[in-house]
């Protein structure tokens, strides 16, 4: 990634992660006000509030999102903070279920369920960790664009003749290899995911007949 | 027994003065302050057993208001409160005396515990 391209994920990153920031005191005061509702209602007599139980439940749906706001906000600032060491040593099965969480809501629209399966031991690189997160969001559009609809695509870090690699695989068999690889090698995401995979180091590949990309990774990025 | 004495130091007003009213609910005797300067004036005048302290603030940090309470009164103990992807601010701030953190937004059964455990530590 040349300097300006950097500063300006940077740039992009440093507002987010503020912005996240602010979002959250919105959420801290929701939760305290909430709360104080609860409060009040607990110390209340019973019989002597009409529609306790209408009350509470509305509360209770607060809390819930809540908790769904924070979640969020949460994944987005922690995304919002990947520029900030590159390169950087990064757990693969963190960044593949940091990825999981990021990218559900677009194959949610597809529904199709993502899931990480973590590799033991732990896989440790250092690398790029925005262009890593590229790569795996370009392989999963790439596997979206191509299955039509419903399933579950997994990510699996995992070595393979010891290298590191992240599968990003289908569960079903959707076409041949051949068919597979003709399908998409002519595509801009294709050509957009060898990219980021030579600026990273390694290679993109793909196997099986329910298909599989492979992004194989150098333990370094300046190997 | 005597009521626990907090200060509360954030500068979202809506967030501390709605804490401090639960924490009031809650039988503990809450004061606030809207920034590092004016928590320290309060901390010198009416010295609180237990301060919760946001570590990002206009003005004064939340860490550099640890360091003068503690310089003032280091028994006084402290809770930060700190961002999500901030915990290198809660560590630090262990290392310079505060009694533990906690990352906004909080728990207010956690928030109980901790002062609890705060409390108990200072007897």
């Amino acid at each position: 990634m040349n300097h300006l391209k950097r500063k300006e994920v940077a740039f992009f990153g440093k507002i987010t992660a503020g912005i996240t920031h602010e979002i959250k005191n919105v959420l801290a005061i929701i939760q305290e006000s909430s709360g104080l509702m609860e409060d009040i209602l607990d110390i209340t007599e019973n019989g002597t509030f009409p529609h306790k139980d209408k009350f509470i439940k509305s509360l209770n749906r607060i809390h819930g999102q809540i908790q769904r706001g924070i979640d969020i906000t949460s994944r987005l600032n922690r995304f919002a903070h990947s520029p900030d060491h590159c390169p950087a040593r990064l757990d693969l099965n963190e960044i593949t279920e940091q990825m999981v969480l990021l990218a559900s809501r677009f194959a949610r629209l597809k529904n199709v369920v993502l899931e990480s399966s973590p590799s033991d031991p732990p896989l440790i690189i250092k690398s790029d960790p925005v262009s890593l997160e590229m790569a795996l969001f370009e392989s999963i559009e790439i596997l979206l664009n191509i299955i039509g609809s419903g399933g579950k695509i997994t990510l699996a870090p995992r070595k393979i003749q010891n290298k590191c690699v992240l599968g990003i695989g289908y569960e079903k068999a959707v076409l041949t290899e051949e068919h597979f690889m003709a399908k998409i090698s002519s595509t801009d995401r294709w050509a957009s995911l060898q990219e980021i995979m030579a600026y990273l180091g390694g290679t993109a590949k793909v196997f099986g007949l329910a298909p599989e990309i492979l992004l194989y990774l150098p333990e370094s990025i300046s190997d | 027994m005597d009521r626990m004495k907090i200060l509360l130091v954030d500068d979202e007003h809506e967030f501390v003065t709605t804490l401090a009213e639960r924490l009031e609910l809650r039988n503990m005797n809450v004061s606030i302050a809207m920034d590092g300067e004016a928590a320290l004036g309060l901390v010198e005048n009416d010295p609180p057993q237990i301060v919760v302290l946001d570590v990002m603030m206009p003005g004064l940090s939340g860490l550099e208001v640890l360091e003068k309470i503690k310089a003032i009164d280091s028994k006084i103990q402290v809770i930060l409160l700190t961002g999500h992807g901030a915990t290198k601010d809660g560590i630090r701030g262990m290392q310079l005396g505060a009694f533990d953190y906690l990352i906004k937004p909080i728990d207010i059964d956690e928030l109980i515990e901790k002062l609890n455990e705060a409390a108990k530590s200072m007897a």
